[in-house]
């Protein structure tokens, strides 16, 4: 799309992507530790929060605010104290046994023993299923790193890792798709970048999908609402985002754009 | 570590100039008369290893030898590895497995020669004492590695569904071999030693009863002759899996 400055206009829906994956249900969740004895840190308390199938969902928030918990709630990695998440009516760990969950996190995870090709049909061994070759070069090709498919992990650049990563976590069609600082180890040039690119993957194919990150920027460029938390583990604010999709780096230079970044900015600092 | 091609042949450079002045030493040692008669120069020491009786009689016990030391750090590391894994999958059984190999472990193998020759027969010895000396190195390197897998990695495993099997075959597995490379190489060492002591104790055949004989023989060229010759094969199957180890860890570590 080439004019960036039409706002406004949700053309979600109109543009024929495919609306694909499950919606998220999350009902008065809480999480603490008991790191010592007598000791309790609240990570989540009492959190809210729908998630819409095929929606792209960015939540941004101070450190320690317990986004990355709240995302590792989502994916089984820890079981909440109280309350529930539900993914398309089933549990987490459901999920996770069904290999219908996609992640990427900010160390790109790859095994360093595989190749860029091998790491991507990781996903397809461990749910017990045949590796689909054509999907994995598809999806090496998808995010730019077709040439690499034989390359080890240690002799790609710090963005090309992420890139595999995301492209592994894309491998089976996962229902939800979790992504955690995927690009907050990288240069602000290369991490632009990625973006725009994810937001030219994300034109074809509308997973439903919760990306946890720093940069209001980035959650504004690529997400269809973005949640704002405060400490401890609690939302602030929900900001729904005008611009329409397809996204690009026009919209990156857009005042629209730069007065929304600079609001939503202003809400994660009071 | 890399090492670049020039340090790796100044090392090899280092090693082999110290090794020539060791032999020098010693021949000038056993030439002056420093150490009496039980020091004999290294040539002296070299006429009788060579000479086509001795050799015969040395290599036939060195053979028996290193088939002692080969088995026993295959059933040794098998069994060591093998638990290490079961105890990876099913949990419960940790505390007590581990209380097994250290308990093994603290037992002095002098201790246990009299035992083993008694419960096996004196030419097994060498090979169980050689592969309870194994066992321990070999059981700690990997259970270590199996357990010592990224958080990261294993973040991404659970997240991807994969059962404790699973993981254990592309995760933990992988990323255990260059630990158990590491071991292997402490491992052969400790299986040469497990089985010279075996020997001691009375073995028909082999370079430890070798030795013992020439020493209360007073056969003191032999006794010495048959030591280099331990040596040598103790150092030659140690620089493989030094080899081994290296390639390992190219292929498997970070």
């Amino acid at each position: 799309m080439r004019d960036g400055r039409v706002i406004g206009e949700d053309r979600r829906g109109s543009t024929g992507k495919s609306m694909s994956g499950a919606g998220l249900e999350i009902r008065d969740l809480s999480k603490r530790y008991t790191p010592r004895r007598g000791v309790v840190v609240e990570a989540i308390r009492h959190l809210d929060l729908g998630v819409l199938g095929g929606e792209f969902l960015a939540i941004v928030g101070p450190s320690g605010c317990g986004k990355t918990t709240l995302l590792h709630l989502v994916a089984g990695l820890e079981q909440p104290s109280s309350g529930s998440v539900r993914i398309g009516g089933a549990a987490p760990e459901e999920l996770v046994r069904r290999h219908r969950l996609g992640i990427a996190f900010q160390d790109s995870a790859l095994l360093p023993w595989l190749s860029v090709e091998n790491n991507l049909a990781l996903p397809f061994k461990l749910a017990g299923l045949r590796v689909n070759r054509d999907r994995v070069r598809q999806l090496i090709d998808l995010v730019g790193l077709k040439g690499f498919e034989p390359t080890r992990p240690s002799q790609l650049s710090g963005g090309m890792r992420q890139r595999a990563a995301i492209a592994r976590s894309l491998c089976l069609e996962p229902d939800v798709l979790l992504l955690d600082e995927p690009f907050g180890a990288l240069d602000v040039v290369t991490r632009r970048r990625l973006n725009i690119e994810l937001a030219r993957i994300w034109r074809d194919r509308a997973i439903t999908t919760l990306l946890v990150t720093h940069s209001v920027e980035e959650a504004l460029f690529l997400s269809d609402r973005t949640v704002v938390m405060e400490k401890p583990g609690a939302i602030a604010a929900v900001v729904g985002v005008p611009f329409p999709r397809p996204r690009t780096p026009e919209l990156l230079r857009s005042d629209e754009f730069h007065r929304l970044t600079d609001q939503v900015t202003l809400c994660l600092h009071s | 570590m890399e090492k670049t091609p020039s340090r790796r042949t100044s090392n090899t450079i280092y090693a082999g100039l110290g090794l020539v002045l060791f032999l020098a030493l010693w021949q000038w040692a056993g030439k002056s008369g420093i150490g009496g008669p039980v020091l004999p120069a290294v040539s002296d020491v070299a006429v009788t290893l060579f000479a086509p009786e001795t050799f015969r009689l040395l290599a036939r016990s060195a053979s028996s030898t290193l088939a002692s030391a080969a088995k026993g750090l295959l059933f040794g590391s098998s069994l060591a590895v093998l638990l290490a894994i079961v105890m990876r999958l099913l949990s419960p059984l940790r505390p007590g497995l581990d209380r097994l190999a250290l308990m093994v472990n603290a037992t002095p193998p002098i201790a246990l020669g009299p035992v083993l020759i008694v419960v096996f027969s004196r030419s097994q010895t060498p090979t169980v004492l050689a592969a309870i000396q194994v066992f321990f190195l070999m059981y700690v390197a990997a259970s270590t590695g199996l357990a010592g897998a990224p958080p990261a990695l294993r973040d991404v495993m659970t997240g991807f569904g994969a059962n404790s099997w699973k993981r254990l075959l592309h995760l933990e597995l992988p990323s255990a071999l260059p630990h158990l490379a590491s071991g292997l190489k402490a491992a052969v060492s400790a299986s040469f030693m497990g089985a010279i002591l075996g020997e001691w104790f009375g073995a028909p055949q082999g370079l430890g009863l070798i030795i013992l004989n020439a020493m209360q023989n007073f056969q003191i060229r032999l006794m010495w002759a048959a030591v280099a010759m331990t040596a040598t094969l103790s150092l030659t199957a140690f620089l493989a899996a030094a080899t081994l180890e290296q390639a390992v860890s190219r292929r498997f570590g970070k």
